[in-house]
């Protein structure tokens, strides 16, 4: 009964956790662009992280090797060290642009400066870590992150036309090059490289073995499943409200509109709520990602659990790595902007840490019995040539679109 | 296969046709579909001031982020008054660029006065009105620029 | 142990490297072989190495970024009759501290020493 209930306390922390500016920052624009054609690409997205956490997770679990450890030791030092800037390049652009976004919630709700709310924000993020063991931080910023299902009840209380829909998952090509430039950044945005990076030190830290295999396939199937809902109903309240006014959400507070819209005051706060804890959680677990990987690479001690005396060569890097991207906020970049760098960057670098985990996952020198079965390889190596294939597309769609401007 | 015959004149006139279209293409000049996505914006940026000033007027947000958002939107309509006024317009379209640069002005005009009245119902009500009417217009602007086909 | 050197040696490479109380202490960056028919003399470890398994262009970098290859200092020799276990990773017999190794995570260097929290 306990473990029930642990169990399933882990998938609603990994619901609230599922959605980061990227998500909120391309879904709201997929949905006032183009209606709801692309809820399939969220869908395909959502399915492709729960594949690729789920083959971490039981890779970390069976042979305690989070993924740049399986990193180092199946690509070596050369090619490995490729992986990690370019990992770390992504995770810097990512806490920027989740910085951004939580110093512009804060502004929404408590009108002043901009940067003051930026270094207010790194400062608030700092204290909750120290304050906070790794398990309470990730359910403090995952229940609340639950706060986002006003969307849900805004897309259900706004009766959109249900069909359509619906036809939206079934999906469609169009030649049309910021169509495809939203397919690639809403998959994307969906399927960010920290998060599961993030998922897999998480299981060494939690001390998981092979009695967490279950809690690790349950997380990824219903807890993402249940978290692509909530991404895709981003598309929804967006399609709905704004497609028919032709209005463009170029800032983040506009994908709080449809839940002011639907129920007022109250929507609004539990939408920028929701959007401030989705956005700060994911903060955190970017930052923890560039010093996990950084730290597993290179064979120091690492990991939250160990403490900032035990692993002061990985706390140090954690702060640095907060502190530049506290500085690239600053520097004046728009966050939205830095949010699209991120996202398509992320995809673009996605091959070199998915394919070593991919190999791992389906070795039985490693993982014996639990090695890749039939669907996970069928689903893990198509999600590998469908993922080269977006890694080839973003930057010339990324420059033909102007950064999605059209 | 090009006949040696060809005048010399109509290549030399050629050449210069195409290097002044590359030069009148080039920085500052604003075509008629470049005014038209101008125009376009500014229509969006007054459906959403729409939204917000609704929020206002029902008593149904909070003043601070109604306030926010106008400073935000009003700054982006501001500068694509701006964006639109410096830029040199293609003859046929410099009525219609006037006339755009109008309506974004009084667009950023009508976010200032939501950010100065965020929690004001009345006048919430009195902007997304006015809002709805510049949207009217910037709409207008927009048929005009592409009925003008020619 | 009865493998082939070589393919032992292949297969610890990058792994790593747990002192006797579990502590993370690097990783293997290198390998001594000696004799004939070769045999593994000693794991190698430290930033000094890194250079040397990158590519020829890249070395000068990687030297001015890690420094020259020194013995004691950047680069440590750990013989290999200090190895406990080989599993998920390099168990060693000894503390870290008694080889030398990682330290760059011990509390007494000064870096380390100035850490806010220490």
């Amino acid at each position: 009964m306990k473990s029930i209930l642990k169990i399933a306390l882990g998938i609603i922390a990994a619901l609230g956790g599922f959605l980061d500016i990227g998500d909120i920052v391309f879904n709201t624009q997929a949905g006032a662009l183009f209606r709801y054609d692309l809820l399939w690409a969220v869908a395909l997205g959502t399915l492709g992280i729960a594949v690729y956490a789920e083959m971490c997770g039981r890779v970390a679990a069976v042979t305690g090797r989070p993924v740049f450890d399986v990193i180092r030791m199946r690509l070596g030092f050369g090619l490995g060290l490729t992986a990690l800037v370019a990992s770390t390049v992504v995770n810097l652009l990512t806490v920027a642009a989740e910085l951004g976004g939580l110093a512009i919630i804060l502004q929404l709700l408590f009108d002043a400066e901009f940067s003051l709310f930026v270094v207010l924000a790194a400062i608030g993020l700092v204290i909750v870590v120290a304050l906070l063991p790794f398990g309470g931080i990730e359910r403090l910023f995952g229940y609340c992150g639950l706060l986002m299902i006003v969307f849900v009840a805004t897309a259900i209380n706004q009766g959109p036309d249900w069909g359509a829909v619906a036809h939206g998952f079934v999906p469609s090509l169009s030649s049309s090059t910021l169509y495809l430039y939203f397919v690639v950044g809403v998959f994307a945005a969906a399927l960010m490289p920290y998060e599961v990076h993030f998922y897999s030190s998480g299981a060494v830290e939690e001390h998981w073995d092979e009695s967490s295999l279950t809690e690790n396939r349950l997380n990824a199937i219903i807890g993402y499943a249940l978290g692509g809902v909530l991404a895709c109903s981003l598309i929804v309240v967006s399609g709905y409200l704004f497609h028919p006014l032709g209005v463009e959400p170029g800032d983040l507070g506009t994908a709080a509109l449809p839940a002011q819209n639907a129920y007022g005051e109250t929507g609004l706060l539990l939408a920028l709520g929701g959007i401030m804890f989705c956005v700060g959680g994911a903060a955190v677990d970017s930052s923890f990602s560039a010093s996990y990987n950084l730290a597993q690479f290179l064979g120091w001690e690492w990991g939250r659990y160990r403490g900032p005396k035990k692993a002061p060569r990985f706390t140090a890097s954690w702060l640095v790595f907060l502190f530049l991207a506290m500085l690239v906020v600053l520097s004046g970049i728009n966050p939205v902007e830095i949010t699209e760098y991120s996202v398509v960057f992320a995809v673009v670098a996605l091959p070199m840490t998915y394919l070593p985990v991919l190999l791992i996952a389906g070795d039985r020198s490693f993982m014996g019995t639990h090695a890749n079965g039939p669907i996970s390889r069928t689903l893990g190596w198509a999600y590998f040539a469908l993922i080269i294939v977006l890694a080839l597309a973003a930057v010339p769609l990324l420059l033909a679109t102007n950064g999605g401007g059209g | 296969m090009q006949s040696r015959r060809r005048r010399p004149g109509v290549a030399a006139t050629a050449v210069a046709l195409g290097v002044s279209l590359i030069l009148l293409s080039g920085c500052g000049d604003l075509s008629r579909d470049e005014l038209t996505r101008g125009v376009e914006s500014i229509a969006a940026l007054a459906a959403q001031g729409q939204l917000v000033a609704n929020g206002v007027a029902r008593d149904a947000t909070k003043s601070t982020y109604a306030r926010v958002m106008a400073k935000t939107l009003g700054g982006e309509a501001e500068h694509e008054a701006e964006k639109l006024a410096d830029a040199e317009p293609s003859p046929q379209v410099r009525p219609e660029r006037n006339a755009a640069v109008q309506v974004a002005t009084e667009l950023a005009d009508l976010f200032s006065e939501l950010q100065t009245f965020p929690g004001d119902e009345r006048h919430g009500a009195l902007v997304e009105q006015h809002m709805g009417e510049v949207e009217a217009q910037a709409e207008a602007l927009v048929e005009r620029l592409g009925g003008d086909a020619g | 142990m009865n493998r082939e050197p070589r393919s032992v040696a292949h297969r610890l490479l990058d792994e790593q490297i747990l002192d006797s109380e579990g502590r993370r202490c690097g990783r293997v960056d290198d390998i001594e072989l000696r004799g004939n028919p070769p045999r593994i003399t000693a794991l190698l470890v430290g930033e000094g190495l890194y250079p040397r398994r990158l590519p020829v262009r890249l070395r000068g970098l990687a030297r001015r970024l890690s420094g020259p290859e020194r013995w004691g200092a950047n680069a440590l020799r750990i013989p290999w009759e200090e190895v406990d276990e080989i599993g998920a990773s390099v168990i060693l017999r000894g503390k870290a501290e008694e080889l030398g190794l990682g330290g760059g995570d011990n509390p007494e260097r000064w870096l380390v020493r100035r850490l806010p929290w220490n």
